[in-house]
């Protein structure tokens, strides 16, 4: 758990310091964040999101060429970034016989910017599926373990415990290696090992929500406990969790793709981004760069932009 | 008073390795893989495979299984400290994992020391000179590399320092593979190289480590600036400072007092660092051929080796739990405000 575990109560500790602080050096500090997640900045981040979720849909069909048939070109390094208008020029006014290999290609002739477009469906699936999954089994189960608290949920906070003192890339390689190397053990095996921060942080921000007045009130006037569990706890008890999941959702693309790296992930040769660094690995410390560059740009490039909406987030409701 | 603390301690630690144990037993047998399988080869015959079942001991029923995992009963397991054999060298799994351990501490440790050598001056200085550049490098270099691919920076480093400019070695292994090994004091290369006096693998293992070290600082010394920074601007917003600079004392001054305050709190939050560093080096290592505890677990889980997926997981929680118990002993020392 470590890594996530350690951006959550970073996080928290973040969170504090606006209050904490004296009123002149925390008008700083607003005025330049806001200036910070402000428009340019914000826009790229969400630019970055929709397209890793546009490519995770539409990607395979706009790739130029089939991703996981090699093409009669082996190792072909990308044209020169000055040759890119003219290509694309040549490309688009159709003179050319072949799309150009904007990447270039593997040394199985596969085209790498075909791949690097395609990978989304499979990075982009189990990232995000193991963080939303996450999302919401943590938070339900942090909401009845922070509202309810008796012996079961202590319980269920030890096993927590227990689940966190597990080493995350570890644990991951281990339930996707023994449960089979499938799309579906790697979605669960993410979701497992990224719930109980989930757990954790929504469970004290529904204690502390819970000792305020509204609820009090909403008490007062006889609703039910579920009632007030569903309908004013939890919708007040979201955003330390929805900060976290754009923060999980980066972990968890690298952990998708570094499962693959390490041979416990995705089966080649399907398009992702971890077995395409894995597979110019090798070539690459003969000066054959591009298989493995590009992808791992990619990955770099996406996490980031998740980062900067989680950022984001985290400003507007510190705001408010 | 802290004595108290530490039984308690390491009492709760002690359930929570108890704990561990069991999950990752239960979790590796109930999981639809067959080890046996894989250990025979698919077209072995039936007889084969169960006598390979036989001597792996999988025949038996869980229950039984589980007491030989504890130790209760023949081989060998956990009370007597071996851990059981490994599947695929039969070797005690405690002695394979103390000559891989070392070389991940190593690389770790050394990468968290330097990593806080570059992010206490950065974030010091970003918060202090609100709006320099220095604030800036520091405000994106936290968001950009707080959670970075590390074995893909790991592999960028290698082509740009050992292709390009060749000033690195190729990423294989710790040391020359020319130069022999010192003898084994303390497992650790740099410890045991400076104890037996000999300068020249020193050398080598510092320049072997070069890149590792350089793309884990990489990687985790932009998410330990952030943190520095956020302590900072909270030590500097405080009373305290208020009254030092009411009293004159000069800005220098000044930023070594927040500083002092702003990294006691922080002490907890290294153990979480040294996590995430020890869950990255498992590719790194990978990387850099380094024959760490990460390149251990992998072979042990794509291999399906039982005792030995066991061994690291347990190995690998309880470092977890003593540095963190550690840290809170040593935040318990430097802040005396800290109660038990």
């Amino acid at each position: 758990m470590s890594m996530a575990e350690g951006r959550g109560r970073g996080r928290g500790r973040g969170r504090g310091q606006g209050q904490d602080s004296a009123p002149a050096p925390r008008r700083w500090l607003f005025a330049r964040l806001d200036a910070f997640s402000g428009n340019k900045f914000f826009a790229f981040g969400v630019f970055i999101v929709a397209l890793s979720i546009f490519l995770a849909a539409f990607g395979a069909m706009i790739s130029p060429y089939d991703p996981q048939a090699a093409t009669g070109d082996i190792s072909v390094p990308p044209p020169p970034i000055t040759e890119w208008p003219r290509l694309f020029y040549l490309a688009i006014s159709g003179q050319l016989e072949r799309p150009p290999h904007w990447f270039g290609t593997d040394q199985s002739g596969l085209d790498v910017f075909s791949r690097v477009i395609s990978a989304p469906r499979a990075d982009m699936t189990i990232a995000l599926g193991g963080a939303l999954i996450s999302l919401f089994l943590g938070t339900f189960l942090g909401l009845i373990a922070g509202f309810y608290r008796n012996w079961a949920t202590e319980l269920m906070m030890r096993v927590s415990d227990v689940l966190q003192a597990f080493p995350v890339f570890i644990t991951a390689m281990i339930l996707v290696s023994l449960a089979g190397r499938e799309t579906g053990n790697l979605v669960l095996a993410l979701a497992l090992v990224y719930t109980p921060i989930f757990i954790r942080l929504t469970r004290s921000e529904v204690m502390a929500q819970s000792a305020r007045g509204y609820v009090q009130a909403a008490w007062a006037v006889g609703n039910s406990g579920f009632k007030i569990a569903i309908k004013h706890v939890l919708p007040n008890s979201l955003v330390p969790s929805l900060v976290q999941l754009s923060v999980t959702v980066g972990f968890a693309i690298i952990l998708t793709a570094g499962l693959s790296f390490v041979g416990a992930g995705v089966r080649p040769p399907t398009p992702e981004w971890g077995i395409m660094i894995s597979v110019g690995a090798q070539q690459l410390i003969l000066g054959e760069w591009w298989p493995s560059i590009f992808p791992g740009l990619a990955i770099t490039v996406t996490v980031f932009g998740y980062a900067i909406v989680g950022h984001a987030i985290e400003q507007k409701f510190r705001e408010t | 008073m802290i004595g108290r603390f530490i039984v308690r301690r390491v009492i709760i630690a002690l359930f929570q390795l108890l704990g561990v144990s069991l999950v990752v037993f239960f979790l590796i047998r109930l999981l639809p893989a067959d080890p046996v399988a894989n250990l025979v080869g698919l077209n072995a015959s039936e007889e084969a495979y169960i006598q390979a079942e036989r001597s792996l001991g999988l025949d038996k029923s869980l229950f039984e299984q589980l007491s030989v995992f504890l130790g209760f009963s023949e081989p060998s397991g956990l009370v007597d400290g071996s851990l059981g054999v490994s599947w695929l060298t039969s070797e005690p799994v405690f002695h394979e994992i103390g000559r891989f351990l070392p070389v991940t501490l190593e690389l770790v440790t050394l990468s968290l020391l330097l990593s806080f050598l570059i992010a206490i001056p950065l974030g010091m200085a970003s918060a202090t000179r609100p709006g320099s550049i220095a604030d800036k490098v520091a405000l994106i270099w936290g968001m950009f590399a707080g959670a970075q691919p590390d074995y893909w920076w790991g592999l960028l480093f290698v082509f740009v320092f050992f292709y390009v400019l060749g000033v690195a070695p190729p990423p294989m292994g710790s040391i020359d593979p020319m130069m022999s090994r010192p003898s084994v004091i303390t497992g650790f290369l740099i410890i045991d190289s400076i104890l037996l006096g000999r300068f020249d693998v020193f050398l080598s293992v510092l320049y072997h480590l070069m890149l590792p070290v350089l793309t884990l600082v990489f990687v985790i010394s932009g998410a330990i600036t952030k943190m520095v920074r956020q302590n900072m601007v909270r030590a500097l917003a405080s009373d305290y400072i208020l009254y030092a600079r009411s009293c004159g004392l000069s800005k220098k001054e000044v930023g070594r007092y927040a500083l002092r305050a702003a990294l006691t709190p922080a002490v907890t939050l290294v153990g979480i660092f040294y996590m995430i560093l020890l869950s990255a080096a498992v590719t790194v290592e990978l990387v850099f051929s380094l024959s760490g505890i990460g390149q251990y677990a992998i072979r042990s889980i794509l291999t399906f080796d039982y005792p030995a997926i066991q061994g690291v997981v347990l190995v690998v929680a309880l470092l977890s739990l003593f540095i963190y118990l550690l840290l809170d002993i040593i935040h318990a020392y430097l802040d005396p405000r800290v109660q038990y």
